[in-house]
């Protein structure tokens, strides 16, 4: 596999030829015969065409695809700025794509990570008594501001952070709460870990979900204590029971924040929050005295846990790892992550530094090619904007728990699963449903989906992509392969 | 310079082995989980495989979370338990379905307890393992695996489908039925099963058309996910067309229903996955291991009516399910059996619940079932030096009794020893 040349981002040809074999087929994705036909069909010129003419190696025959890998097009600029984006923001358009490439990939490294995120527009039902409203309306809310926002990687660290510092609204029973966690995910997410531990811990949603908000010294409640260490900093195995325990003395003393009016439902008197705001510390039912915690005694506070939790070896690394799960392959190693993680503890937990550390790193530019599985919510966000759809908010709320992932709604406590589990016989009919769903909103003339190949694809498909691809006869037939195909999958 | 990776596909299980399950980072998180099995098999293992002799059904109840065992069993009269629970003990203990003069059922679980009359209920007292971990998911790992060292990552009925059935071309041998993701007690990378979450909405919209144009889509996909996807989408379409058949021969003989009071809503949809769990049964698909789960048992907070209100909505779906089964005159072949990472805490904490704790008891309920309670009744005064409950059965013995006494597979060979027995069952195959 010699000169695995880049892609060709000029304009080609819009509608891609189609091998002669077949030229007498019924038209679309729509017979069964068609398909049979396009699968038994070896690869025309046309592809060839199609893929620029250099990007995969598909003279073989189609079962000799099974066994290898992906071909990387990661030696060629353009591909490794589509490479960065489709795992920084949430899908991008012609136009922000032609920026990226102008600026190049270290540029665009740095406007991703130091651009100030974009605040959402405020939330419209946010002082409805009790925080009751339906969680849908929040979903949509945050999936609007997914598909507009002029920062597109701060939506994927608010995700980042939503799925590692974990609340639900069922628990938490009061959905303002979820909705300033967001808020609050957003705008510390590219912070420093120790502001943001402190961040975590006072939020009023994390104090309901992780029941903080009624651990007293008296007679502490453990959930808040335990996964602060083993799900957000630690990891099990590097603490003891003992440091629970004191840590949950060390914690107590946090109340929810008192409502700035109450209202009425259904007979009910219901708090009424009309400004974010974040938990109080009531030093009456704090734990007056000495503890022993993670190897040091003496009396501490909340940030004396966090910095306790800082000192030890091994955060930055869990950190680090997590990161690495998300942003570069699956199964990170050990020299990479203990890489990243010196780097990150160096810098004093600084995420600007951490974040630049992965995408400037050759396991992220050279040897990660499709190596993640975009999770549901980018999946179906990425598809809305590459198709141009203007309002797929509600479509894409509904259709995440098919494929596992809810907004604001986590499994448990250890937020979502990745990569291989988001693959299951259920979840790969629910993508597919949710392509055929957004095509059907899709108005009008579509956008060219050869072009999608090129600049959402890198034109690296597999032989059955290409082949049925290249022999779908109009343009819907074409976006429904371009977004079903698992090369859409990945990212 | 792109490397490609030569394999073949038997060689690409080792790949996947190396590369995404043993290859873990420094911190070990959720290092040691399989892929999902759904994906694999098919691709991978044509062999054929011989095991069980019979054509028994276990059905697993996971209560995600740690369930309160002493409130799901209580001890009515045991006086430490209101030294221990001032608050909660009262009315757990006033209000309790009398088993005996020692022990009651949690007042919701009435169902429960009159099929217990009927001696279709086996109740393990005291179920753990040494050194409880009080990590929800290092724990959840354990009993899916059935491995307290956390060297084995394949599930341990994963492992029971790999070897002791014919999964190949029959996805629905093991299915999950109310979730989107295989759960690790199923996951083997030579298994085949399927995951249906919802099953009216199991199907590609748009019909055959769509299913041709997909099925031909995910053919020989490349990279590390590509069997995965490819096994996914064949497995999907074969059970879309076993569920076609068995949804038109089945009517349901019981009230199913997830309209259930809860303190906050449940993630899972307990009462429909077990009445899908009845219909692949009732219609002969061929199921045999079956996994439902019902989240919410993380009871550190105001457990007094969540956990009771859990226990209620169990005890409906379960009551359901096994009249569903009865009226089809499949009951005689099911054995349902509740599992839960950890018991909780005996000493109650500030918010009105009870942080992590260790042993607990598991119900097995069923006509296969020997009535009864069984192991060790647990000592409120004698707890461990973490506050918790002391084991007396190691919950593989649990695991054994079912793999050889009702299923009929090699239970030392699935969990890699053998274990104290425990004889919940009337009358157990292959001891």
């Amino acid at each position: 596999m010699g000169s695995n040349e880049l892609v060709s981002l000029a304009p080609i040809d819009e509608s891609p030829s189609v091998s002669t074999a077949t030229a007498a087929r019924p038209r679309g994705i729509t017979r069964r015969q068609a398909l049979a036909a396009a699968v038994a069909t070896g690869v025309g010129v046309g592809v060839v065409r199609l893929l620029g003419g250099s990007m995969q190696q598909i003279s073989s025959t189609s079962r000799a695809a099974s066994s290898t890998d992906w071909i990387s097009p990661l030696n060629s600029v353009s591909a490794r700025v589509m490479h960065l984006l489709r795992r920084t923001t949430m899908g991008y358009t012609a136009q922000q794509l032609e920026t990226a490439l102008s600026d190049g990939y270290d540029k665009t490294v740095d406007r991703l990570i130091e651009t100030t995120p974009a605040e959402p527009p405020a939330f419209a039902a946010a002082s409805t008594p009790g925080g009751r409203f339906a969680i849908t309306d929040l979903q949509q809310w945050w999936i609007a501001h997914m598909l507009t926002t002029p920062t597109p990687f701060a939506e994927r660290m608010t995700i980042f952070w939503h799925g590692h510092f974990t609340s639900d609204y069922r628990k938490t029973a009061n959905d303002t709460f979820m909705y300033w966690q967001n808020l609050t995910w957003r705008r510390m997410a590219m912070t420093d870990l120790r502001s943001m531990l402190m961040k975590v811990t006072n939020d009023p949603a994390m104090l309901r979900y992780l029941d903080l908000a009624t651990s007293t010294g008296q007679s502490p409640n453990e959930n808040y204590s335990r996964e602060v260490m083993e799900l957000f900093t630690m990891g099990a195995g590097n603490y003891t029971e003992d440091d629970v325990r004191e840590g949950a003395k060390a914690l107590a003393g946090w109340t929810l924040p008192p409502p700035d009016a109450t209202g009425t439902v259904g007979g009910r008197s219901l708090p009424v929050y009309t400004s974010q705001k974040t938990g109080v510390f009531n030093p009456r039912r704090a734990y007056r005295g000495s503890v022993t915690y993670l190897g040091k005694t003496g009396s501490l506070d909340t940030q004396g846990v966090v910095d306790r939790i800082l000192a030890q070896h091994a955060t930055a690394p869990f950190i680090a790892n997590k990161v690495a799960q998300h942003f570069v392959t699956a199964r990170p190693s050990t020299a990479y992550v203990t890489r990243l993680g010196d780097t990150f503890r160096r810098s004093n937990y600084d995420m600007k530094t951490l974040m630049h550390a992965v995408f400037t790193s050759p396991e992220f530019t050279g040897q990660s090619y499709r190596a993640l599985v975009k999770s549901p919510v980018e999946f179906m966000v990425h598809a809305s904007r590459t198709l141009g759809l203007t309002s797929p908010g509600k479509l894409v709320a509904a259709a995440g728990s098919g494929m596992g992932q809810s907004l604001f709604d986590p499994p448990d406590v250890n937020g979502w699963p990745n990569n291989e589990s988001w693959i299951s016989s259920n979840t790969v009919v629910e993508r597919v449903n949710f392509v055929t769903a957004a095509l059907a909103q899709a108005k009008g003339t579509l956008p060219s989906p050869t072009d999608a190949v090129h600049k959402q694809l890198d034109g690296v498909l597999s032989t059955q992509t290409s082949n049925l691809f290249n022999q779908a006869a109009e343009d819907r037939a074409r976006w429904f392969i371009v977004l079903a195909s698992p090369e859409f999958q990945l990212k | 310079m792109n490397k490609e990776i030569g394999i073949n596909q038997l060689k690409r299980r080792d790949f996947l082995r190396a590369g995404l399950v043993f290859g873990a980072g420094a911190s070990g998180l959720a290092a040691g989980y399989a892929a999902v099995p759904d994906a694999f098999a098919r691709a991978v293992y044509a062999a054929k495989r011989e095991g069980v002799a019979n054509d028994n059904i276990l059905v697993m109840i996971q209560l995600a979370g740690g369930n309160d065992g002493l409130r799901t069993l209580v001890p009515i009269a045991d006086p430490a338990l209101h030294d221990l629970r001032p608050r909660l003990a009262g009315p757990m203990v006033s209000q309790a379905l009398p088993l005996n003069a020692q022990y009651g059922l949690n007042h919701n679980l009435s169902g429960v307890k009159s099929l217990w009359d009927k001696g279709k209920v086996a109740i393990v007292q005291g179920v753990g393992y040494p050194n409880p971990t009080f990590s929800h998911f290092e724990s959840i790992r354990i009993w899916e695996t059935g491995d307290p060292t956390r060297r084995q990552v394949d599930g341990w009925l994963g492992r029971t489908l790999a070897t002791s059935y014919d999964s190949n071309g029959h996805p629905l041998t093991g299915c999950a039925c109310g979730a989107t993701d295989a759960p690790g007690a199923l996951r083997d990378l030579q298994a085949t099963l399927t995951v249906i979450q919802d099953q009216k909405k199991f199907g590609f919209t748009g019909g055959s058309e769509v299913e041709a144009a997909v099925g031909a889509l995910y053919k020989g996909t490349p990279g590390i996910y590509g069997a995965l996807f490819d096994t996914a989408i064949a497995t999907a379409t074969e059970t879309m067309a076993t569920l076609r058949t068995s949804a038109s021969s089945y009517q349901p003989m019981a009230d199913y229903s997830d309209k259930v009071k809860l303190v906050y809503s449940s993630k899972n949809q307990l009462a429909a996955a077990l009445q899908l769990a009845a219909e692949l049964i009732v219609t002969g698909t061929g199921v045999k291991l079956l996994h439902v789960t019902l989240g919410g048992f993380d009871t550190h907070y105001t457990e007094l009516n969540r956990h009771d209100d859990l226990m209620g909505y169990l005890d409906s779906a379960v009551s359901a399910f096994y009249q569903d089964l009865a009226a089809h005159n499949m009951a005689g072949k099911v054995l349902i059996a509740t599992w839960s990472e950890f018991g909780r805490r005996p000493k109650e904490n500030a918010s009105g619940g009870t942080d992590h704790g260790a042993a607990a008891p598991l119900l097995l309920i069923g006509d296969p079932v020997q009535g009864g309670l069984y192991g060790e009744e647990p000592s409120l005064t004698g707890l461990d030096g973490t506050g918790n409950l002391k084991y007396s059965v190691d919950f593989r013995s649990v695991y054994q009794e079912i793999l050889a006494g009702h299923l009929g597979a090699d239970s030392a060979h699935i969990l890699g020893a053998s274990f104290d027995r425990v004889s919940f069952l009337k009358a157990p195959v292959a001891v």
